[in-house]
């Protein structure tokens, strides 16, 4: 269909409107009502033309396109309608915009630009609204409104839920919720969907909650950003609630190759960053993912990237969840790998570190061997060799290049030395470490936990070491931290099930000394610590302590466990160059100081998640692939992702209620036992749980309206 | 990463960018232009216009000021204070661009003082001609934000001259060579993705921190919020600030424009409005500290107010003079606030007072009165009743306040509503010489470095000079083409 507008042959889809036609020939028209995403009203008046020489200017918004028609936006009558129409939007608006978060993104102050319109021929009043700022997420300054009406259509077509609408008041009319109730009670899905659509400064997201450091997108979708994988948690929570486990576990799979692992013991930081926090609690994203991986049939291991053979080797040292993740998507990438670990079996921390009732090996042996086999494909024989039982001192000599037989080598040997701090009776009998203790535990010879157990230090290792000490039976298990409770690094649900299970929490104590029982004895018989008033690193990073006077207290200890950090245990000898004492130093693309070798995880960062570790991983592969003449694209597409669909619906029962919680066995019940005391998901909690999610992501499938200057 | 090359790349498209980016363009160069909003104009688009001396619009009015004489005046206003030869560079540059405007299409309404005052308010009685008010496109009498014409005109006057602009996409830091010569700038597009531009020249236009809490409180000891209601448009956090710190630029005092306001002031505008009339303003002693009739400049007052005890004020009438006003009209007019502000105010007052807004108060006695508004209350009655006599006198003898001002706090009930130091954004912080050309302490050139509007805008002294109204603008608009065109100029040398 062909049209002239503004004497310009354009060319318009059939069904499109005047002003769509004009818009996408990169004619601008100026429009404020009309969104991409949004059925037209024609309510502003801005975008008014005259047709076929008519006098009367109609709306191009709400005008069909039609073969032949001859559009005239600068026509004398258009244009003094349109003015009029911008002058009496002016003159309600505030003529001070210097407060206003919108001020250089709005599209009125950008109208206003393009048409040079001064609100002088009117009574200017301006209609002070209260600025409402008691829902969350979402802050109301409808002093800014110029009742273009989009939020009410965004709320009400687009997602269905319905819960804006023009209302009279004394003042005039405004946007509200009927009946003046807050956004919950009139059952809003906090989809953002408002905020995004709003052409001023009226609906915004609550000040302060975007930060500047952070892309919009990531602001947008918080948990996906606050993932160190990047794992597009909104994605395969639609997913969980669809019940489409597969799906789920195939979009998690596309940034990690642990679901199952990660869905026991993830740290989950997404959660912390979930905009559900301003509601009731954050999305369970980390039982979500645990629920899909349980219930995964492996459908999309078809969809597994498997490049042909490079010819490449690859050694890595050291098989935690960094080591295999990045064996594994090197191996995708076409390279044989050998992986060395110095235990008996593979998983690292996933296996040595981390307690059996938080992560059983019977998860561990399961994703490795879905990584040999999805590595392997269809080839004849593996893509990974496993060589567990070998500790490798000398990583260099691995390589070609120094006699070895390897193309590249990648150290992730994890932090498995523990640390005895320099205290008065540190190496008396009956004081552990808490690797030696875990470690162990794990491998079925514990160590002697009998009587008291004094556990120093305040993460969750400290917490796995005095659980672990509960389970071995114990008499009493005592976590003493310099940190208060608010401080302290290991999460509130650790030391919460930790007291459940009679683990005893001194916070904010310094150590003074580990006692003789006898003296002479060489073997613990208590503790003492001395509570303190402040804890805080100085400008040299060195840990400042300001005890309180006769805080003083001695617990009785048969047994103290140091827990105040691990480091690497063999990496001195390695002859690459090292910071911060054992630590392996590396570039942002994790190369070290040898050419050919490169390091990740623990060993790098210190101590930090599993997720960490596998993102260290998938960095590293990448940057060795690129090493090896590959592209370094190691991304995969393991499900289709259609389109999502825009409609939410009205809320659904129990939408802001609190979190779904699964089966778990009680405090006193599990203290006896190392088998998992929380039960998965049934598919009924998942759903109902997932489908708690606000779908943030939405919000980024709405498009930005072009402003005249992108013309 | 992407990777682009290019001749000049202006940090910001506010007015400062926009003239750089024009003059730059003009004179040959490839100019990317990266803007963190996606508006051009920043600051500028609240404002009317520009400061200038000699241009054509003044010659047309038969309006004599040389850049001379405004130089000289500029000078013995801040007492040698600023760097006179960039003054010197930015008057003498100011006709000219007024004609390098009307030659974009820009119009200008007329040449005016700030405002009209009375004999005895010298102040800006004898204000210069140099405010050149912008036209607005469709014809009407200039209001706020008449300067986006402007803007619009510049934004299209550079995207004609294929200055590329990049919106929602803040620079991150300036790269350097090995000698300390700027030589590339990087940033970060709207998907968060990194852009390294290499080019010869950077001109950083970022307009200041304004909107960094964190940082008016390092620079200027004032806690944003608590006793300073500074504008805080968006953005304006710094960036250039810091950027050119990063690579060694020296440094200068930087200040703010003084003056005042309430807390969430749009939202209570009529109140604001209505309070700023001459009648009975005190410290929280109950002390008056100004001649009243003062109080219609924002720069003394704003100045008084931040060094009262507490930084706050506290403006007080009655009944009666409400009744006057509502009748009369305000005695002294407003040009910010609504032209309604007595027909407004009774409602917003009521309705504030029921939400409990914290600067105001109302109550039948004086006594009630200052105890509500934390005034010293024998403080205040005592210094009333004297100021009373007075009026009954018909003569100030504290600071002989305009007579027909001289009207008593008598009839109740009483008003009362707190001033807060308030400002625009922040002047200065990166050295520069008259080539806007950014230095280190010891006054060497960087290589490539040019900053240009109110980061560099280092020539007021310690307060805005409101007797050559349009400066902020003005000198944006000069630095910015200045420095465009010498950043352009290095391109060309034969």
């Amino acid at each position: 269909m062909n049209l002239t507008i503004n004497g310009q042959q354009v060319e318009a889809a059939e069904g499109a409107s005047v002003l769509d036609a004009a818009l996408d020939a990169g004619i601008f028209i100026p429009h404020l009502c009309k969104h991409p995403d949004l059925e037209a009203v024609g309510g502003c008046r801005l975008c008014m033309v005259c047709v076929d020489g008519a006098s009367e200017p109609v709306c191009a918004c709400k005008t069909a396109a039609r073969e032949g028609m001859v559009v005239d936006s600068e026509a004398p009558a258009a244009d003094r309608v349109r003015r009029m129409a911008m002058e009496l939007i002016l003159a309600t608006h505030p003529t001070d915009c210097t407060g206003c978060v919108k001020y250089g993104k709005c599209e009125l102050q950008s109208m206003y630009q393009y048409m040079g319109v001064s609100p002088m021929r009117w009574r200017v009043k301006s209609r002070p609204v209260a600025t409402d700022d008691s829902n969350p997420l979402i802050t109301h300054m409808f002093t800014r409104c110029i009742r273009c009406g989009r939020c009410v259509r965004a709320c009400r077509d687009v997602r269905g839920v319905g819960v804006l609408d023009y209302q009279h008041t004394e003042n005039g009319i405004r946007i509200g919720t009927d009946g003046h109730v807050t956004l919950e009670q009139a059952g809003c899905r906090f989809c953002e969907a408002c905020i995004e659509v709003c052409p001023t400064g009226s609906i915004i997201d609550v000040l302060g909650s975007l930060r500047d450091d952070r892309s919009r997108e990531d602001n947008i979708v918080p948990c996906r950003s606050g993932c160190p994988a990047h794992i597009d948690i909104p994605e395969y929570l639609r997913h969980v609630k669809d019940g489409a486990w597969d799906d789920a576990v195939a979009v998690v799979r596309e940034r990690v190759p642990f679901p199952e692992s990660l869905g026991c013991i993830c740290t989950h930081s997404c959660e912390s960053e979930c905009k559900r926090n301003g509601l009731t609690a954050p999305l369970s994203i980390c039982r979500l993912k645990r629920a899909a991986a349980v219930r995964d049939t492996g459908s999309w291991k078809a969809r597994v990237r498997h490049e042909a053979l490079t010819g490449k080797r690859v050694a890595v040292v050291g098989a935690g969840p960094a080591g295999l993740t990045a064996a594994l998507y090197l191996a995708e990438k076409g390279h044989m790998v050998t992986v060395y670990e110095a235990n008996e079996k593979v998983g690292g921390q996933m296996r040595y570190g981390i307690p059996a009732y938080r992560l059983p090996d019977e998860v561990v042996d399961r994703e490795m061997a879905t990584i040999s086999e999805i590595s392997q494909g269809c080839d004849e024989s593996p893509r990974i060799e496993l060589r567990c039982g070998e500790r490798i001192g000398d990583p260099v000599a691995l390589l070609a290049a120094h006699g070895g037989a390897f193309d590249a080598v990648l150290v992730s040997v994890g932090t498995h030395a523990g640390t005895r701090l320099p205290m008065s009776g540190a190496d008396l009998a009956g004081v552990y470490l808490n690797t030696d203790f875990l470690k162990a535990a794990r491998q079925g010879s514990p160590l002697d936990a009998s009587g008291h157990v004094v556990v120093l230090g305040g993460g969750n290792v400290a917490y796995d070491c005095a659980r672990t000490a509960v389970r071995l039976g114990a008499a009493s298990v005592d976590v003493c931290c310099l940190e208060a409770e608010d401080k302290m690094t290991s999460t509130p649900e650790e030391r919460a099930e930790g007291a459940e299970e009679g683990v005893v929490l001194h916070d904010a104590y310094a150590f003074n000394s580990i006692n003789e029982s006898e003296p002479g004895s060489g073997r613990v018989g208590s503790v003492t610590v001395q509570k303190i008033s402040r804890f805080y690193f100085d400008e040299d990073h060195r840990a400042v302590t300001e005890l309180v006077e006769g805080g003083e207290v001695t617990l009785p200890a048969d047994h103290v466990i140091f827990a105040v950090g691990q480091k690497p245990e063999d990496t001195a000898g390695m002859g690459l160059e090292l910071t911060h004492g054992p630590y392996v130093s590396t570039d942002a693309a994790l190369r070290t100081s040898v050419e050919g070798v490169w390091a990740a995880g623990d060993c790098v960062t210190g101590t930090k998640s599993v997720i960490a570790a596998i993102e260290q991983g998938r960095i590293a592969a990448s940057s060795i692939d690129e090493f090896l003449g590959g592209d370094g694209d190691i991304s995969e597409v393991l499900t289709d992702h259609p389109e999502h669909s825009p409609l939410l619906g009205k809320v659904p029962e129990g939408y802001y209620d609190g979190r779904v919680e699964p089966a778990s066995a009680e405090g006193v019940v599990r203290a006896k036992t190392f088998a998992p005391f929380e039960a998965p998901y049934t598919c009924d909690e998942a759903r109902c749980e997932a489908s708690r999610c606000l779908q943030c992501d939405l919000r980024l499938d709405l498009h930005a309206p072009r402003l005249w200057n992108e013309y | 990463m992407k990777q682009l090359e290019t001749d000049v790349v202006v940090v910001a498209a506010g007015l400062s960018g926009l003239a750089a980016s024009v003059a730059a363009a003009e004179s040959g160069a490839r100019v990317i232009t990266l803007e963190k909003a996606s508006n051009t104009g920043g600051a500028a688009n609240m404002g009317m216009g520009p400061a200038a001396a000699g241009s054509p619009v003044q010659k047309a009015s038969m309006i004599e000021v040389t850049p001379g004489e405004l130089f000289r005046r500029h000078m013995f206003y801040t007492h040698y204070q600023v760097d006179a030869r960039l003054v010197r560079a930015y008057y003498f540059k100011s006709g000219d661009t007024i004609a390098w405007l009307q030659d974009m299409g820009v119009e200008f309404n007329s040449v005016r003082p700030a405002f009209r005052a009375r004999e005895r308010t010298r102040a800006y009685a004898d204000g210069e001609y140099t405010w050149h008010v912008v036209q607005p496109e469709d014809g009407s009498e200039p209001g706020p934000r008449a300067a986006t014409t402007m803007t619009k005109r510049m934004t299209e006057r550079a995207q004609e001259l294929g200055v590329e602009f990049m919106f929602e996409t803040p620079a991150t830091e300036l790269i350097c060579n090995d000698e300390g010569a700027v030589t590339g700038v990087r940033a970060k597009d709207k998907d968060g993705e990194d852009i390294e531009i290499s080019c010869s020249s950077v001109i950083v236009a970022t307009g200041g921190f304004g909107a960094n809490a964190e940082m008016i409180k390092k620079y200027m000891g004032f806690e944003w919020g608590k006793d300073l209601f500074s504008f805080a448009i968006p953005g304006m956090d710094g960036d250039g600030f810091n950027m050119c710190h990063a690579v060694g630029a020296g440094h200068t005092p930087v200040t703010m424009e003084i003056m005042y306001q309430l807390p969430d002031n749009m939202n209570h505008f009529y109140v604001e409005g209505a309070f700023r009339q001459p009648c009975y303003w005190c410290d929280r002693n109950g002390e008056r500290f100004m001649p009243e009739d003062e109080i219609f400049n924002t720069t003394f007052v704003g100045n008084a107010i931040n060094h009262l005890p507490g930084r706050v004020g506290y403006a007080i009438f009655d009944a009666k003079m409400l009744k006057h006003w509502k009748k009369d009209g305000p005695d002294i007019v407003s040009h910010v606030h609504p032209h309604d502000l007595y027909e407004g105010f009774d409602e917003q007052w009521e309705r504030d007072l029921a939400d409990g807004y914290e600067p105001i108060c109302q109550a039948d006695t004086l006594e009630e009165l200052a105890e509500k508004a934390g005034i010293d209350v024998d403080g205040l009655i005592s210094n009333v009743e004297e100021y009373n006599a007075m009026c009954a006198e018909g003569y100030d003898e504290l600071f002989e306040k305009e007579r027909e001002f001289m009207q008593p706090l008598e009839k109740g009930p009483f008003y009362c509503c707190k001033q807060f130091v308030g400002a625009y954004g922040t002047l200065g912080g990166v050295l520069v010489n008259h080539n806007l050309e950014v230095m280190t302490d010891e006054h060497k050139v960087i290589p490539g470095l040019y900053c240009v509007g109110t980061d560099a805008c280092t020539i007021y002294g310690d307060s805005y000079n409101y007797c050559i109204p349009g400066n902020t603008m003005g000198f944006c608009l000069n630095s910015g083409r200045i420095a465009g065109e010498n950043a352009a100029a290095k391109l060309f040398e034969y």
